[in-house]
């Protein structure tokens, strides 16, 4: 095993660099996303049932049945890298847009009201006063999303898209367990890494300690 | 075929298990085996119906075998009687040779072997051989002609091509297959998930793919499987294995196998494994109307 690294640590570095901006690119996209569909869902109650039945399905969805949907539409689909980050920004979306909600939800409503009566407007309240006090519970959907996204990223290299999905996919054809454990460990490395880093961040900015706890 | 729906096969599977432990009539009685994916399962059920049809032997269906090895050893052993090998699959996983690119000589080498090594007989190849095969879309193929492998080369610099892994890594592989036909395409292959090059294919987002010869994708996809005119991928022929030991059922079993011979054509295993993948219909039903169309 440690002379197999040896011979491909070039590649090991290349494909996980490949992997961490596979999984920092789609976070963004899930990010920019998920938080402003978080905010819509908290503020217009009919829509959300809708967006979060919506994003629960999209989780259910097999990754390769995605592909083979994403596969035949116009711009976001065709085989490569574009896809891939189409599919794990659709599957980041549930943990992100489900934490923003509930972080709203979870603003005491005392809270709420003094910051009404001092005349602030509806963006103001948004803004100075919710948004604040729910970005330690949207951080720890962040993080979630982020830890599960290192594992889905894998699922990348089904569709030309690199990663270290290629060893493990490679070590399947061939039955080489070699091939199987230089993707996967580097990925599950990563994932300790993220969810410990991130982790850091949430206590600082108030994030729930008890889903710290969370398995990946 | 994904876990659950392989559900049903491995409750059958079982149940046939049980009916072998209580069936006492051995002599009476032969069992026919599969390995565990469609092309297999309508193999095993064409030699059963074959021998229900041909003899007054009584046959059992142990299908859905986990693979090459536990067919091999079940034969060996003897809880089956006979399923059907690829040569290739035999000369290089059963007795771990390089594969060769001779059919002929490949099915000379795995009879002589299987009789020394293991007392099993190679009846006649069934017709079809099941390989890796380069496809492009029918289209395409009519648009500009291309027939042959030799053709495709110079078409290639202007093409993508999108392969599964395996193909990519094996020794007979891309890398001998680039070499031996000067392929180059537009830029270096996409590696992706075997299963999906089918679609991106159809889909226009590939030009050409490596599939396997006799998925029925290829007819439900409209494409054009392209002859390899170099020989380069080696031939796999499939062809009944039967077990020795079956002594006297033997001869009998050799008759009425031997009218098989030749009879399932690449394109005809193509059409089944449709019928039966594609369109989702009985495996029994689908070899019972085929052996009708044969006269068998």
């Amino acid at each position: 095993m440690l002379e197999f690294i040896n011979d491909n640590v070039n590649e090991i570095i290349q494909l996980t660099t490949e992997h961490m901006m596979l999984v920092g690119i789609s976070i963004l996209g899930a990010i920019l996303v998920g938080v402003p569909l978080g905010i819509v869902v908290y503020q217009q109650p009919r829509l959300r049932t809708v967006v979060l039945g919506l994003v629960n399905i999209l989780q259910t969805i097999p990754s390769l049945a995605l592909f083979a949907l994403l596969i035949p539409l116009p711009l976001v689909g065709g085989i490569g890298a574009r896809t891939a980050l189409i599919a794990m920004v659709l599957y980041s979306l549930l943990p992100i847009v489900a934490n923003t909600f509930a972080g709203l939800m979870g603003v005491n409503p005392a809270v709420r009201e003094a910051a009404v009566a001092m005349g602030m407007t509806d963006r103001q309240l948004l803004w100075k006063v919710e948004l604040p006090l729910a970005i330690g519970v949207v951080f720890t959907g962040i993080r979630i999303a982020t830890v599960m996204s290192i594992g889905l990223a894998t699922i990348a290299a089904a569709i030309g898209a690199g990663g270290l999905g290629m060893f493990i996919f490679r070590g399947l054809a061939m039955l080489d367990t070699r091939l199987i454990v230089a993707g996967a460990l580097p990925a599950a490395a990563m994932a300790l890494l993220a969810n410990y880093g991130l982790g850091l961040i949430e206590r600082r900015i108030g994030g729930r300690s008890a889903s710290m706890r969370q398995p990946a | 075929m994904t876990e659950w729906q392989r559900l049903p096969l491995h409750v059958v599977f079982l149940f046939t298990v049980a009916v072998m432990f209580t069936s006492c009539d051995a002599e009476h009685t032969v069992v026919i085996g599969s390995k565990n994916f469609t092309e297999q399962l309508i193999l095993g059920e064409l030699l059963a119906q074959q021998i229900e049809a041909r003899t007054d032997l009584r046959v059992k269906r142990q299908f859905n075998l986990g693979g090459t090895f536990v067919c091999h050893q079940a034969l060996v052993s003897g809880k089956i009687d006979a399923y059907v090998e690829y040569t290739g699959t035999a000369l290089t996983a059963i007795l771990h040779e390089p594969p060769s690119r001779d059919p002929e000589a490949t099915y000379r080498t795995v009879q002589d072997a299987y009789r020394r090594r293991f007392n099993i007989e190679w009846l006649p190849p069934l017709g079809f051989a099941n390989t890796f095969a380069i496809m492009i879309r029918t289209e395409d193929a009519k648009r500009l002609g291309i027939r042959t492998l030799s053709q495709l080369a110079e078409q290639a610099p202007r093409w993508h091509a999108a392969f599964g892994y395996e193909f990519l890594e094996r020794a007979d592989g891309f890398t001998g297959l680039a070499k031996t036909y000067g392929l180059r395409f537009a830029e270096p292959p996409r590696v992706m998930d075997l299963a999906l090059t089918y679609q991106a294919l159809a889909d226009r987002k590939a030009d050409v793919i490596a599939g396997d010869s006799t998925n029925g994708l290829i007819i439900a996809l409209g494409l054009t499987v392209l002859e390899d005119d170099q020989h380069y991928f080696s031939a796999y022929q499939a062809a009944p294995v039967v077990s020795a030991k079956a002594d006297s059922k033997l001869s009998t079993l050799h008759v009425a196998l031997s009218a098989l011979t030749g009879v399932v054509t690449d394109h005809d295993m193509r059409r089944l494994n449709y019928e039966v993948d594609g369109k989702r219909r009985d495996i029994a039903k689908v070899v019972k109307e085929f052996r009708q169309e044969k006269r068998l």
